[in-house]
């Protein structure tokens, strides 16, 4: 009896998603809060952070200082598919993550958001 | 009799609804929030400071050096596509497969720059094409 309620939900759940497809594709590492959160202005040196966060995805030269920027891209589409009417909605969103390393070698400024958190599947085109 | 006729003109109706959005394809592609006028009304050149900046818009896409201190920008898109295929209304009564395809493309691309002295203070700041959003229609002409 359980065996057929599971098939039962399986074939319910299988006909209500009928037509959708989701899809995700990620550029970069995933660049974490607490790492970024150990860097110190003023005290961490440009070798900390690259023990810390790795090789930078570009580097920048700003006035004489170094910029070590890190950045990660999330995408992620849902498609509604109705044979004759077809939705689609792709959201691409990015991490990144700026260092800015002085004449000394010693971090001046961190600047960084994580804009992927908040990156949902969406069919809707409409609207927002 | 009356019935038949009833449901008859519901049927019809139904069929003069969805053909509109036979062969109809709505695509969206959106890179970053799309920032506004007012969106980013609270900067105030001499003032706000890159720091002010990003805790409102979270960190810039770039940063890059200039004569006179540093520019950060904001990239962000807004893509709509439509396409509706015409062909599709034929399909019952022919045996060959009919297109009569109208589709658009709005790219919506657009960058929000902001300079600051080599102090971190907001100098300037402006959209790059201040584009309004693209349509959702097909119509192409």
């Amino acid at each position: 009896m359980k065996v057929g309620h599971c098939v039962l939900g399986f074939v319910m759940a299988a006909l209500l998603f009928q037509g959708c497809a989701f899809s995700r594709g990620t550029v970069g590492d995933d660049v974490k809060a607490e790492i970024v959160a150990a860097i110190q202005k003023g005290t961490t040196t440009k070798t900390e952070v690259v023990n810390l966060l790795g090789a930078p995805d570009r580097l920048l030269q700003l006035n004489g200082r170094d910029v070590f920027h890190y950045y990660r891209y999330d995408a992620k589409a849902g498609s509604l598919l109705l044979i004759l009417l077809n939705f689609t909605r792709l959201s691409v969103k990015s991490d990144d993550v700026f260092i800015i390393v002085n004449r000394d070698g010693i971090v001046e400024e961190i600047i960084s958001s994580k804009r992927t958190d908040n990156l949902s599947f969406r069919f809707w085109p409409f609207g927002e | 009799m009356k019935n038949v006729g009833k449901r008859t003109i519901s049927l019809l109706v139904a069929v003069m609804v969805s053909l509109p959005f036979m062969g109809c394809n709505v695509a969206r592609v959106t890179l970053n929030t799309t920032l506004t006028p007012e969106s980013v009304a609270f900067i105030v050149p001499g003032k706000t400071t890159l720091t002010d900046v990003v805790t409102r818009l979270g960190a810039p896409d770039t940063i890059t050096d200039a004569d006179s201190g540093i520019v950060a920008t904001y990239r962000f898109l807004d893509m709509k596509y439509s396409r509706v295929n015409f062909g599709w209304l034929a399909k019952p009564w022919t045996p060959v497969d009919p297109d009569l395809i109208f589709s658009r493309t709005g790219l919506g691309v657009d960058e929000f720059q902001v300079f600051c002295s080599p102090n971190w203070v907001v100098v300037q700041q402006g959209f790059q094409r201040s584009v309004t959003r693209p349509p959702f229609h097909p119509y192409p002409f």
